[in-house]
């Protein structure tokens, strides 16, 4: 129905299906993001033998988030008085939009997508850089020196990462041929990017780890040293939509690293019998665990350890990935 | 009137005000961020053109170019620094002057330009297209780009490099 609607002429009615399928996106990212929440506070609590969230919704807590957001909303919507009024209002836009806005381009499964680009890993990488401008905004426009620090920080981390995350799909590209992501997902369909890029696969979800400001790369919002980082002036709903930026971003990244490196929709051998869509959530599960494990599990990096590995080991790795997806493109495809 | 000029007018009137902004706002930080808008706009405007990759290389490079334009700007200015721009009456008119003659040659020149039959298979494998193009006729100019910007890279580390060994020659 929506590969319809995507070759037909553009009218009022498609207008109006397409914005209903928005909405409805943005409903199910909503739900992802109130239970990526809770199921982080979960598996970390697990992890480090604590029970997690469990008063709120029965045992498991299963209402926690949502209470979280209604306190979110009645709190107070305090401005700074020496901040910069306008920047300050605008940066939470800023820096959800492209959030929400890469989800178009990202396939869930043959039927299930809401565009065809032909450079839609292109869309996904420009797009996303957007982001660090808001969060920069937000930084200097509340004008305090942790937050400044953090958005400065911000800033310096996600040009750094940007380059390997970018240089690690390359190989990719250049052994499909194309960078429309339908077709990077049709060329998995006998073995998974995952073992003929192993390398890749590794740089990308360090960078990508990196992008998403998520421990061990969290710098600019490191708690013990800069309070809260950028955000540290933003409260009630102002802070919520820099809390769910990060959380889409999550959402759009386990999405996008399914479709490079696992396969997208795929089936595993023998198991062809299981929709589409069904392996799609099953690998995108596996890598928002892997996400929630990296942040129970590791420490936090220092700031030119972080610049010096994302220059000296993980640039040189990528450079050396496309060289060895080159050669092997030459000889083998 | 139908939507693709509307959305030309939304888009035109955004990139020239921001840039109208960009000149006239006094802060930095501000000014930057219209310049922002001014480039996502004309990323807006090839879209409509059908030249999806050269828009998104657009925002692709200027975002981050931006972020660190942003980083100068709060690092090497004060906080509350502001520009303040005194220009005479005879250079306002004399400008004026210069825009109205501007205006009266592109006008005119435009007025009566024709571009023959408009392309309208533009959009079909674009990426594909300039690709091929920039490998097969343009592989010179190409290359020559390549070898600037590795002098530049290697300009700015050099300059970089001086500095350093400057600073601790002085704190010896």
């Amino acid at each position: 129905m929506i590969e319809e609607l995507l070759y037909s002429a553009p009218s009022y009615l498609s207008t109006l299906i397409f914005f209903a399928l928005g909405a409805g996106l943005l409903m199910m990212v909503l739900g992802f993001v109130t239970y990526a929440i809770l199921a982080e506070r979960k598996v970390i609590g697990f992890m480090q033998l604590r029970v997690g969230p469990n008063r709120v919704g029965g045992p498991l807590g299963l209402l926690q988030t949502v209470a979280d957001v209604l306190k979110l909303l009645l709190k107070e919507d305090t401005i700074p008085k020496a901040a910069d009024r306008p920047l300050f209002i605008l940066a939470p836009v800023i820096a959800f939009a492209p959030a929400f806005m890469v989800l178009a381009a990202i396939p869930f499964s043959e039927s299930l997508r809401f565009s065809d680009l032909g450079i839609g890993l292109l869309y996904y990488i420009a797009i996303s850089g957007i982001s660090t401008v808001g969060i920069l905004m937000g930084g200097w426009a509340s004008n305090n020196k942790y937050a400044l620090l953090g958005g400065m920080r911000s800033a310096a981390q996600m040009i750094s990462y940007e380059v390997p995350l970018v240089m690690s799909v390359i190989g990719i590209i250049l052994l499909t041929g194309s960078l429309n992501l339908v077709e990077i997902v049709e060329a998995q369909q006998n073995l998974a990017y995952l073992f003929v890029q192993p390398l890749a696969f590794f740089i990308f979800l360090i960078a990508s780890v990196a992008e998403l400001n998520r421990t061990p790369f969290d710098l600019p919002e490191a708690e013990s040293e800069l309070v809260a980082g950028y955000h540290v002036e933003y409260s009630g709903f102002r802070w919520a939509f820099f809390m769910l930026t990060e959380y889409v971003y999550l959402f759009a990244m386990a999405s996008i690293t399914t479709i490079l490196f696992l396969g997208g929709w795929n089936p595993v051998p023998f198991l062809e019998f299981i929709p589409g869509v069904i392996w799609f959530a099953i690998k995108f599960s596996i890598i928002v665990f892997i996400m929630i494990w990296l942040r129970a599990t590791l420490p936090r990096l220092r700031a030119d350890q972080l610049m010096s590995f994302g220059w000296k080991v993980l640039l040189p790795l990528a450079l050396l990935n496309i060289f060895i997806s080159a050669v092997i493109k030459e000889i083998w495809f | 009137m139908n939507g693709e000029l509307i959305l030309f007018f939304i888009l035109a009137l955004v990139a020239i005000g921001s840039g109208v902004l960009m000149l006239n706002l006094t802060k930095v930080v501000h000014m930057v961020i219209a310049l922002v808008f001014t480039f996502l706009s004309i990323a807006g405007l090839y879209i409509m053109l059908s030249a999806e990759f050269l828009a998104f290389v657009q925002i692709l490079i200027y975002s981050g170019a931006i972020t660190i334009i942003m980083l100068f700007g709060i690092m090497l200015t004060r906080h509350d620094d502001k520009t303040e721009s005194k220009i005479g009456l005879p250079k306002l008119i004399l400008v004026l002057t210069g825009i109205g003659v501007f205006f009266a040659i592109m006008f005119f020149q435009i007025n009566d330009l024709s571009f023959g039959e408009q392309a309208t298979e533009l959009h079909v494998d674009n990426a594909e297209k300039i690709g091929i193009e920039l490998y097969s006729k343009y592989v010179i100019p190409f290359e020559l780009t390549s070898v600037l910007l590795l002098v530049a890279l290697v300009g700015a580390i050099v300059l970089a490099k001086r500095d350093d060994e400057k600073e601790a020659e002085d704190n010896e």
